[in-house]
């Protein structure tokens, strides 16, 4: 599908720092030349998921805030309303938002719906940000 | 003097009604299994997560509980540690969970999925 998030990622920095490095195999800082697509997935469960929750004009708004036990944590929220700095990923008739600063810390990640018997839940998985997570999968540290 | 102390026995583990529908209806088209197993793992940031299986048959050490018809069975390892607990159902739009209001736990992960006693 698209290129692979590596495992060596860039160090997340600042969000307004722009430094265009043009090297092949290490990443550079900024948006545009990184190897991590500024965009979220989304499973096919997922997908499939919100088709089935979400009304028209709904979206699911994901967020990133400082918490939990490894220091961030995702907060997932039905969302109608837009803002500027909102990025909408949309397939398959159903939409995330992301806002900017969030999206900094998702991006490459992908959306899932994950169903197990004792819990069902959206879920980020395989953050290329986050260096480990809590076992819940709902807090996650920053790579440095 | 001895005074013979009366203590109400309780049940182990109580189910809400959402549970018990929720069990019911995982249950529903598997015939093979008898009913569920809660249990308790070393697991998480705050030490221990709890676990949900389908269970085929009731192991020797195991607490049984009847409810509404609904049977759960908990591990001979989790049985103290959910002693008193109530075990409910929630379900929102972006998720649903079984959750365990347990009387005997100090303090818990964020998230909730962690606990330690």
């Amino acid at each position: 599908l698209l290129r692979c998030p590596q495992k060596s990622q860039p160090l997340y920095t600042d969000f307004s720092r722009l430094s265009s490095t043009s090297a092949k195999e290490e990443p550079a800082v900024s948006a545009e030349s990184s190897p991590v697509e500024e965009k979220v997935y989304l499973s096919a469960s997922c997908v499939k998921r919100l088709g089935e929750i979400m009304d028209k004009g709904e979206y699911l708004r994901i967020q990133v805030e400082g918490g939990g036990c490894s220091g961030f944590q995702y907060k997932y929220i039905v969302d109608s309303t837009r803002n500027e700095d909102d990025r909408v990923f949309e397939q398959g008739g159903v939409g995330v938002i992301v806002d900017q600063d969030s999206l900094e810390f998702v991006k490459g990640s992908t959306l899932d719906y994950t169903q197990e018997m004792i819990r069902s839940s959206f879920q980020m998985l395989k953050n290329p940000q986050a260096d480990h997570g809590c076992s819940c999968g709902t807090s996650f540290s920053v790579k440095l | 003097v001895s005074k013979r102390k009366i203590l109400a026995t309780r049940a182990a583990l109580t189910l809400t009604p959402s549970a018990v529908n929720r069990i019911r209806t995982l249950l529903e088209d598997k015939p093979e299994y008898i009913g569920v197993k809660v249990g308790v793992r070393t697991r998480g940031c705050n030490g221990m997560t709890y676990t949900l299986d389908f269970t085929k048959q009731k192991e020797k050490a195991d607490e049984e509980v009847l409810q509404d018809g609904v049977r759960v069975f908990i591990e001979k390892k989790a049985q103290l540690t959910l002693l008193g607990t109530e075990m409910d159902f929630v379900e929102s739009k972006l998720s649903s969970e079984f959750v365990f209001n347990n009387p005997n736990i100090k303090g818990t992960c964020g998230c909730g999925e962690s606990f330690n006693i």
